[in-house]
């Protein structure tokens, strides 16, 4: 009996093994039933159809169809929209998919979409968008071209997202100083790095502190990825390039060369060292966390910024909400020397290096073509754009008018895109740029000049009259003073994940991140010293190699495009 | 007793209640830090300096989370899976500690090695995955909870627990004509509490906790979310929010509530319930229970 029970004992225990193994039958029945009523089998134009996408990109205003917006897309096309969206990092869905070959209809896998094409997710649009893509091909014009994958594999795997031929009107880089500061030196002239040097040194001495503490100089901010907006760009934006992430790719030659390693850079992070040791650039620059610069901005104390746009906006609200409106930005197209334009409004051209595609689990893709068509359509592009004639937007002779207190829900309410569904269906849906007409000679997005420079603020606008512009842009060298970029631009060039250029390109991360701010902090003339090294650094991980890899992928990119 | 006090032991008890309140003190600081933060206004934040007491009170912050459809099916969720994974986690894990503690079963060597084997092997999120779906546990609820329900891990402590009680115990109750079952159930699980409370805990929280297998497996299914899955995406949306206003250089979405603040919000949205759970359980810390069961 008592051997017996032990012998017993093991099937319990074996059972609790498998416990963990248990499968539920009833629920993969449910799984596929509901699948199946999903597909259909839609061949009329506007029979309901669910249609499943996954976006690698959260929408913060997905309204599971049920705005106003939403509505009147379901009512034009039948189309129910079923998205997914990820938390966390989005690769791991993508690659489940990748694995399992399960895919939603639609797929926007943003710059991972390499995995999902390398595992033959996606489908060849460029047959569907010849037959059922009339709107698709007048949204992309030219430019359709650029959505082919590679010179290999000249398929359209999807259709790129970002306003296509749109109008730059603000900078979206630059050297910024205190509208304060400049008003005080009575506007001087600010061309060079000489001139942004002189004039925070000049308030610096006149006020020492600012509200009580300390005032900063300059502060930069090297947080992680970050250190590319504020360090590191700017190099290449005070030395005559445009936005080429790594790359500088001469306009004449086409060759590209990482940009550290050109001479003017070594200028400019000279004058950075120059900077720090006269005590201009803030201490804690290279230790600061992201939010410990934004509240340092946000305290007003800092006269001088370089950096992007979007990285200060929050505390520049914040200054505004306390009531110091001459504690906020203006920017300027500083370049190291008279010898060099600043280039932020040199256009790339269209590069929509990531879209939405259609994956080949899709069932119908016929019908889902025609939703994309027509979402690239006047009549969805402005219904998703304006929204709703009558509701909100009315038309008076002809032009469609916002009526102030609509625009102010749209200006204040964080929420507005949900609850109307405005916006809702455009990113990462194909969507005409800002500043793009329709048939009727309006705009497709509501945006305009007048519009951006009815937000400014006063002291904004005097300081503005009193460099003779109205708009931070007539500062700017002109965007028909460059040419289009052939390239679009380069940071969009996959280098293939395989190759050495890849690793390259990751060991050239972790050497400038390190080497920069030591570079900047040394003592002057410990400078050269330490460029030179960084420079013989640089030959060491392979980056005359990589220079040579990507001169092959460019120059095939430029024939691509162009063709 | 008699408690006198030297200078030495007065100096040892300073010390003693010092570092407890440093300790303590170390230990609350970022929680109240985040309270203060999660009641702050969002843009006031931004300009830092804001330690245990909001400077510019609000409830925004919250109510943009309550904003959320979903929140109420992911709670009811997030309860059900916490107490049926704890409850079923607790009494597979102990049932199979008891087996495995048993010396006079024969297989219980190879069998714990091979349940050692999963502490060191995992079978990575792909194979995982499509285990899951073979198993048509995708799209269920019970994938949050059979996948976990034995914990080698736990399965050891608990064993190591019921080790050390007297074997005394489970002999006299087998004179007593107890069969496996009955000594397991009115010996073992009894004298177990303590340690059950603590597994129990591992368990809850754990399960209390995550939300990537809610991603992974159901996260097409607004019917089978759970509480931190939607906070996370909460959490994301209001991260992609910033980069998305940043990309489109577009100020028209612009008065958003900042992720730190969220980030601040979302914490005690999820701590709160969680540590309701404890002082429940603090009881069963502190009992030894065995105390004075057998003389020898």
């Amino acid at each position: 009996m008592k051997k017996f029970g032990n012998w017993l004992a093991l099937p319990l225990a074996a059972s609790l093994v498998f416990l963990s193994a248990c499968s539920d039958g009833n629920n993969q029945n449910a799984t596929e039933g509901s699948k199946a009523s999903e597909e259909g089998e839609a061949s009329d134009a506007l029979s309901p159809i669910t249609i499943t996408m996954f976006s690698s990109q959260p929408n913060t205003q997905w309204e599971d169809m049920e705005s106003p917006v939403g509505q009147k897309i379901k009512e034009l096309t039948g189309v129910t929209l079923k998205p997914d969206f990820p938390v966390g990092d989005p690769m791991q869905k993508l690659s489940l998919m990748a694995a399992s070959a399960e895919y939603p209809d639609l797929i926007f896998a943003n710059n991972n979409v390499n995995t999902i094409i390398n595992a033959g997710g996606l489908i060849d649009l460029r047959p569907l968008i010849e037959e059922h893509g009339p709107n698709i091909k007048k949204l992309y014009g030219d430019y359709l071209n650029r959505l082919k994958w590679s010179k290999d594999d000249p398929a359209i795997y999807f259709l790129g997202t970002y306003g296509v031929n749109e109008v730059q009107w603000e900078p979206r880089d630059g050297f910024m100083l205190q509208h304060e500061v400049v008003k005080e030196l009575g506007y001087p002239e600010l061309k060079t790095v000489k001139d942004f040097e002189n004039a925070i040194r000049a308030y610096m001495e006149k006020y020492p502190t600012i509200d009580g503490q300390p005032t900063l100089g300059l502060s930069l901010l090297a947080d992680d990825w970050r250190i590319a907006q504020s360090v590191t760009n700017p190099a290449v934006f005070a030395t005559g390039g445009s936005d080429d992430g790594e790359w500088y790719i001469d306009d004449e030659s086409k060759d590209p060369v990482i940009h550290y390693t050109r001479p003017e850079e070594k200028e400019y992070f000279q004058w950075l060292n120059h900077m720090f040791n006269s005590g201009l650039i803030d201490p804690d620059s290279f230790v600061q966390k992201y939010d410990q610069y934004k509240a340092k901005i946000a305290s007003g104390r800092v006269l001088g910024l370089i950096d992007s746009e979007w990285q200060f906006r929050e505390p520049e609200q914040a200054l505004l909400q306390a009531g110091k409106p001459e504690r906020t930005y203006g920017m300027y197209p500083i370049v190291l020397n008279e010898t060099f334009k600043n280039r932020n409004f040199q256009s790339p051209g269209y590069s929509g290096g990531t879209g939405v595609g259609i994956s080949v689990s899709a069932e119908d893709p016929v019908r889902i073509i025609k939703f994309l068509d027509w979402l690239c359509s006047e009549e969805a592009q402005i219904l998703n754009n304006w929204g709703i004639e009558g509701e909100h937007y009315t038309i008076e002779d002809g032009k469609r008018v916002i009526s102030p207190e609509e625009m102010q829900k749209r200006l204040t309410d964080p929420q507005y895109g949900k609850k109307t569904g405005i916006g809702t269906y455009l990113y990462p849906f194909p969507e005409y740029g800002v500043g793009v007409q329709d048939s009727s000679g309006q705009t497709y997005k509501i945006d305009s000049k007048e519009q951006i420079v009815g937000k400014y603020t006063d002291i904004e606008k005097e300081v503005l009259k009193n460099y003779g512009a109205t708009m931070w842009m007539d500062l700017y060298p002109k965007v028909d003073e460059f040419p289009v970029k052939p390239w679009g631009a380069a940071w969009q060039i996959n280098i293939p994940q395989d190759s050495d250029g890849a690793i390259t390109m990751q060991k050239l991360n972790e050497v400038v991140r390190k080497r920069i701010p030591e570079m900047i902090m040394a003592k002057p003339d410990a400078f050269d010293g330490l460029w030179d090294s960084f420079q013989a650094e640089l030959t060491a991980i392979g980056v005359p190699e990589l220079e040579e890899q990507f001169q092959g992928l460019l120059n095939e990119r430029i024939e691509m495009f162009s063709e | 007793m008699n408690y006198r006090t030297t200078p030495g032991s007065l100096a040892f008890n300073v010390f003693l209640y010092g570092s407890m309140l440093l300790i303590g003190i170390v230990t609350i600081y970022p929680f109240l830090n985040l309270l203060a933060i999660s009641l702050n206004d969002s843009l006031d934040t931004v300009r830092g300096g804001i330690y245990v007491w909001p400077r510019m009170f609000t409830w925004n912050n919250y109510e943009q989370i309550f904003m959320y459809n979903d929140l109420l099916t992911a709670f009811r969720n997030s309860v059900l899976r916490t107490v049926l994974g704890t409850v079923l986690g607790i009494l597979s894990g102990s049932m199979l500690a008891y087996v495995l503690s048993r010396k006079d079963f024969i297989a219980r060597k190879p069998i714990s090695l091979f349940f050692v084997l999963t502490l060191y092997f995992s079978g990575g999120l792909i194979p995982a995955y499509m285990l899951m779906r073979d198993l048509g546990l995708i799209n269920s609820f019970w994938v949050y909870i059979l996948p976990g329900i034995v914990n080698a891990w736990n399965v050891f402590v608990i064993r190591s627990y019921v080790d050390g009680l007297p074997i005394s115990l489970q002999e006299s109750a087998k004179l007593d004509g107890a069969s496996d079952l009955t000594i397991y159930f009115r010996i073992i699980l009894p004298l177990c509490k303590p340690v059950l409370a603590t597994i129990g805990l591992f368990v809850a929280v754990g399960q209390w906790n995550s939300w990537f297998d809610t991603f992974l497996y159901n996260s097409t299914n607004e019917e089978l979310t759970t509480l931190q899955y939607e906070l996370m995406k909460i959490l994301s949306d209001t991260q992609a929010g910033d980069s998305s206003q940043a990309r489109l250089g577009s100020s028209e979405f612009a008065n958003q509530v900042s992720p730190e603040s969220i980030r601040a919000s979302i914490t005690m949205v999820a701590t709160l319930p969680i540590l309701v759970v404890y002082p429940f359980l603090q009881r069963y810390f502190v009992k030894g229970l065995t105390l004075g069961a057998v003389k020898s």
